[in-house]
């Protein structure tokens, strides 16, 4: 392995691909309360605190997928308008680190 | 989940505050219940990567016969980074010591779960407590978790640093963003243990704690960091949450931005990506503490009561977590009745929990000001480069100074007074 090679920036996407996951896609353990709200949010903080990318801007509303959640409580933090309903995945699904 | 299942004591959380508490308390022939939300435990739970060993000597001295500890730190860096260069200060115990050490936290409670059970604890998994339950006089005395209801005469609840039960028990207000940062953090898997040695200039065992300041958080209050583990590294980044507003590359890419910076880059090229996590951490401290960690039934340690230190690149969990956890468990212990847990309280004072959290209430004073994240890092590489550059003239420390000054908007009086301010609260 020689120090010199280059080394690739890794999307997002690709990172959270490494982690085991065990995802409850049927029951989303965060809601946006109220959609309508995100409209008139003129920052989005979600989109660019939380950590996976949970969260996407289109146009001028905030699309939220929580497939690949780490869990942290960032969003329900950061929200200005206490919008996110935040709970944690139920018997165990979502991420499951091992070596952090 | 047992139905209706009655036990001595409900700890809500298998990391290791509560995990320190159900070991005592289940040796001491407690019967113990962890209720646990991940698959095992530990496997919900993040960190930076160290974990100091004194008081654990103290709470919790079977550590040092078989935890999981993968290197302990015989070096310390502290790099200041600017856009176009590093200053680093390392520090290195000529004698090996055992003072701290690096260990994923995943093995480390892993292995405190371990401990717990085979002293008697029950552990259930892939559990989410919902609720503290509370009887009529305001008492706690069990948990919710959907419609099952498990009963105790003691609740403890180490649920975390988002503490959902407290707030909808009324004990807490809602987390706010001056009370966390988020971190985000690449463990790094070398080819094997030698090529991360060579690299990071370590013996066989011996580890490294290195913390960053200035670039990797745009100049923003936080900072970066570098563990090693055995044949692995942790690398990532810390951000406050009340910095939302100046940022401008998205937490999620800023690990990875560090990782690929060409300082960083030629250290870690060819370890593949193993596993990328995120999670809040407390930066208030003693500041976003519940009102009381004691209450008719209910008793609070670790991250969920605040007890985290967070003083520059002293950043202490593990061992306040145990420590409380342990303090905790002597309460229950000591007093025998759920309506006398004010000796918690009374024990956390006169702990180093409490002296330590209360002697450091004003460090985020410093730390969340420009000085230490923004003006040092710059104002450092900007000496040192001008000092360094041989044109023309030779520099002197003196010419070096006069023309750093003279690029920046600094002050020779700000820099002393910023200094002082650091000195006074760090």
């Amino acid at each position: 392995m020689s120090s010199q090679q280059a080394v690739k920036f890794l999307t997002i996407e690709e990172r959270l691909n490494v982690n085991a996951w065990d995802t409850d896609i049927y029951r989303p353990h965060i809601k946006i309360k109220d959609p309508d709200k995100c409209r008139f949010c003129e920052k989005k903080p979600c989109t660019y605190m939380c950590p996976a990318k949970c969260y996407v801007q289109q146009g001028d509303i905030v699309v939220l997928s929580t497939e690949a959640c780490l869990e942290c409580g960032t969003c329900r933090v950061v929200c200005p308008y206490e919008n996110i309903d935040w709970n944690y995945p139920r018997s165990g699904m979502g991420v499951w680190y091992r070596f952090s | 989940m047992p139905m209706s299942s009655k036990f001595d004591v409900v700890v809500v959380g298998a990391g290791p505050a509560g995990l320190a508490a159900a070991y005592k308390l289940a040796s001491a022939g407690f019967k113990v219940l962890v209720v646990e939300r991940g698959r095992e435990p530990g496997s919900k739970q993040v960190y930076g990567g160290r974990i100091y060993a004194y008081w654990l000597d103290k709470y919790l001295p079977e550590f040092r016969k078989d935890a999981p500890a993968d290197r302990w730190v015989r070096k310390e860096r502290i790099s200041l980074m600017s856009d176009e260069s590093v200053t680093t200060m390392e520090f290195e115990v000529v004698k090996p010591e055992k003072s701290s050490f690096v260990a994923s936290l995943a093995a480390f409670t892993s292995w405190l779960g371990k401990l717990a059970t085979s002293a008697g604890a029950k552990i259930v998994t892939e559990v989410v407590v919902d609720e503290l339950l509370r009887d009529e006089r305001g008492r706690f005395v069990g948990v919710r978790s959907g419609q099952d209801k498990i009963y105790a005469d003691y609740v403890i609840d180490a649920e975390g640093v988002n503490r959902l039960l407290l707030e909808r028990a009324g004990i807490v207000q809602r987390l706010k963003p001056e009370h966390v940062a988020v971190g985000a953090k690449e463990v790094l898997k070398f080819e094997n243990r030698k090529v991360l040695e060579d690299r990071l200039g370590l013996s066989e065992d011996e580890g490294l704690a290195w913390a960053f300041a200035g670039w990797p958080t745009e100049y923003l209050p936080g900072g970066a960091f570098l563990y090693t583990y055995r044949d692995s590294v942790a690398l990532g980044v810390v951000v406050y949450l009340t910095s939302w507003r100046r940022l401008a590359t998205p937490v999620y890419d800023l690990a990875e931005r560090l990782r690929t910076h060409p300082y960083i880059a030629k250290l870690v090229a060819g370890a593949n990506l193993q596993e990328y996590s995120a999670h809040l951490t407390p930066v208030a401290g003693i500041s976003m503490a519940p009102p009381r960690f004691s209450y008719d039934g209910l008793l609070i340690v670790g991250d969920t009561a605040g007890f985290l230190m967070h003083a520059g690149v002293l950043i202490r969990g593990v061992d306040f977590a145990v420590a409380s956890g342990v303090l905790a468990a002597e309460t229950i212990k000591e007093v025998g009745r759920p309506d006398a847990l004010s000796r918690y309280d009374d024990k956390l004072r006169s702990s180093f929990i409490l002296r330590d959290l209360l002697a450091f209430k004003n460090a985020d004073k410093v730390l969340s000001g420009q000085f230490a994240f923004d003006d040092m890092p710059k104002l450092v590489n900007a000496f040192l480069r001008n000092y360094f550059t041989v044109e023309d003239r030779p520099p002197t420390v003196a010419s070096a100074l006069k023309t750093t000054m003279g690029e920046g908007n600094w002050s020779l009086a700000k820099i002393l007074i910023n200094t002082m301010y650091a000195l006074a609260y760090l």
